[in-house]
């Protein structure tokens, strides 16, 4: 029975994982219209940052290598780790964001995740290469005992607490005036600009809160199996996360939710647990894979906009002024009558 | 309905408007060859010529949709050529497309919500920790929102998503969120291209009713009936330069703007 429960549990920290990856995804791509074909590279920062911060230094004589090893609690190695994401964003969305449409930003995107994966898989002195790193200590076994059944619920606690504040902030930037010129950017970005807003800007901001958001999600990924190689975070992960937002529904958290659940759970992870066929030991994986990308085209051949299409804008309903009333415009420096109060 | 176009305003007013020796060319094509003209504030200018004679490279230059090759651009006494187009709106520059480029999955009332510059919503400090700080703010960019609609006759539109509008609505909406935006030049390209000729006078009474209100209007326009009827000034551009300026009643009477609209050509 216990194991039983602990298998759920262990899902339902997956689920909130890939709800904050979905939701970072969702920022960058729902919102602004951002074409991230990178997302599991800021998922491996962040963790790798994670790691190292709380690991302890590298001991000499072995052929284990990493930098920094602080010693450092998970709260802050937590916080490391998402800014560390957000600036390996910042740095690639400099170079993509700059001028570049859709497709190239895309191309852009895969290619930067293709070199820090190289570099992190080849330069073994960073977070020991090809191997990764591994026994990463879990947060507070201490406080939370050692138990690994009671662990994992204290630990699927403590994730869906931190993937209620990502639900939050999301909806919180989604719903701002913020979120909504990131939304007009995503349709046409030419008059966007033509109404003053820095295009520049909004989608740097979309992306590396999208970033910080994934870079968080790999805190806790590596946080909880104490361990990430790059054999972890293939460009096929990437893959899964965008599956996950498209099926459910993009521009919606609620859709992010639905599809992390469907696609990343249900078909990625929970399918992880079934016992390989002697003899074809991938055929259980590639099975896996084949489901997640049929869903993707049934999806996008039958209801394009997702299971939870994004939702109509609602505003308060208002009595109109008078038609006598004269439009509100500025003259001048002074301001109109129709600006803020 | 509509009033006659130059009624009573002092040539010589303010300029607002100034440019000069404006070039942009693609490869060979010299799109804009040293266009020149001025616009005084708080009247309606249209800019005229043939197809291809570089009205919306013109436009586009203004804007900062493009980089003048060479040439001035002052706006209220400013240079803004070669800025970026969000900074030139910043300045209450605005314009319009000649093709509608509505937001089309955001509803019609989102789309002018949008609008208005400098927005302390689109700050994100403020939407995570400070959200009091605009939502009266947002409130009344929502009145002014639904009164500007109420005035294009869009109201009832105002929870669609804009890409099913009409054709001739997405052009009022394209005129309705450039009002919100509270402009003191508007560079309209065509606002009344593919319309019908009843909707054709209403977007006319809007201008001036804009114009009324002290927005300044430069008009992309093919239709001569409209530019004189509307417009207090008149701006030829012909192979990307200015071929003459004048009301539309002077121009009529010059040979050199009958033979480029007649011919297609230059002088
Ligand atoms: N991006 C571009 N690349 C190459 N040539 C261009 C570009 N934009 C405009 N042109 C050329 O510059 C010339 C002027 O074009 P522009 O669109 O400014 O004309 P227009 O006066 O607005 O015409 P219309 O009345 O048909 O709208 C045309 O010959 C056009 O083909
Ligand atoms: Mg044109």
């Amino acid at each position: 029975m216990s194991v039983v429960l602990g298998y759920v549990a262990t899902l339902g920290v997956y689920f909130c994982i890939y709800n904050i990856f979905a939701f970072g995804l969702n920022i960058q791509f729902g919102y602004a219209g951002i074409l991230d074909f990178t997302v599991i590279t800021f998922m491996a920062i962040g963790g790798y940052i994670a790691g190292v911060a709380v690991l302890p230094p590298e001991q000499r004589g072995t052929e284990i290598f990493y930098v920094l090893g602080w010693n450092l609690p998970w709260p802050i190695a937590l916080l490391l780790g998402m800014v560390a994401a957000g600036l390996l964003g910042f740095l690639i969305g400099l170079v993509a964001l700059r001028r570049l449409r859709s497709d190239y930003l895309a191309i852009v995107t895969l290619a930067s995740g293709t070199i820090v994966y190289d570099v992190i898989n080849n330069y073994n002195k960073l977070f020991d290469g090809a191997a990764g790193l591994v026994g990463v200590p879990q947060p507070y076994t201490s406080v939370f005992g050692v138990n690994p059944n009671t662990y994992t619920w204290y630990f699927l606690a403590v994730s869906a607490v931190i993937m209620l504040v990502c639900w939050y902030v999301a909806n919180r930037i989604y719903s701002s005036p913020l979120g909504r010129t990131m939304r007009a950017i995503r349709e046409d970005m030419d008059v966007a600009e033509a109404f003053g807003k820095d295009a520049f800007r909004v989608r740097m901001l979309a992306m590396v809160i999208g970033c910080m958001f994934v870079g968080l999600g790999g805190v806790l990924t590596i946080a909880y199996v104490s361990a990430l190689s790059p054999a972890g975070w293939t460009t096929g992960e990437t893959f899964v996360i965008w599956a996950a937002l498209i099926v459910g529904g993009k521009a919606n958290n609620w859709g992010a939710v639905v599809g992390s659940f469907l696609v990343a759970v249900l078909f990625n992870e929970a399918t992880r647990f079934l016992p390989a066929i002697p003899g074809s030991p991938n055929l259980v994986s590639d099975i896996r894979n084949m489901c997640i990308g049929g869903m993707v085209i049934v999806t996008l051949w039958f209801r394009p906009q997702g299971v939870v299409p994004e939702r109509k804008a609602r505003f308060p309903q208002l009595p109109v002024r008078g038609a006598t009333t004269p439009v509100s415009v500025a003259v001048g420096a002074t301001g109109g009558a129709g600006s803020a109060g | 309905m509509i009033a006659a176009g130059g009624n009573g305003r002092s040539p010589g007013a303010r300029t607002l408007l100034s440019v000069e020796g404006l070039v942009r060319h693609f490869g060979g094509v010299r799109a804009v060859d040293g266009a020149s003209f001025t616009i005084e504030e708080g009247t309606i200018s249209a800019l005229i010529g043939p197809n291809g004679s570089g009205k919306t490279t013109t436009v586009n230059l203004i804007a900062g949709a493009l980089r003048p090759q060479a040439g001035r651009v002052a706006f209220d006494g400013v240079d803004i050529a070669g800025r970026l187009p969000h900074q030139v709106a910043g300045h209450r520059l605005i314009r319009t497309f000649q093709i509608s480029r509505e937001f089309a999955a955001m509803t019609v009332l989102e789309n002018l919500m949008v609008s208005p510059l400098h927005q302390s919503g689109e700050r994100l400090w403020n939407v995570l920790f400070r959200p009091g700080r605009y939502r009266a703010e947002e409130r009344a960019h929502l009145e002014q929102a639904l009164a500007v609609l109420d005035e294009f006759g869009l109201y009832a539109k105002r929870d669609d998503y804009a890409g099913n509008l009409s054709g001739g609505q997405k052009r009022l909406l394209e005129l309705a969120r450039a009002v919100m935006a509270e402009p003191r030049l508007l560079l309209l390209d065509e606002p009344m291209a593919g319309i019908n000729p009843a909707l054709t006078d209403r977007v006319a009474e809007h201008v001036l009713r804009l114009r009324d209100a002290g927005v300044t209007f430069l008009l992309v326009e093919h239709n001569l009936e409209i530019v004189e009827r509307i417009c207090d000034h008149v701006v030829v551009l012909a192979l990307g330069s200015t071929l003459a300026t004048g009301t539309m009643a002077e121009l009529r009477q010059d040979e050199a703007v009958v033979r480029a609209y007649l011919t297609g050509g230059g002088a």
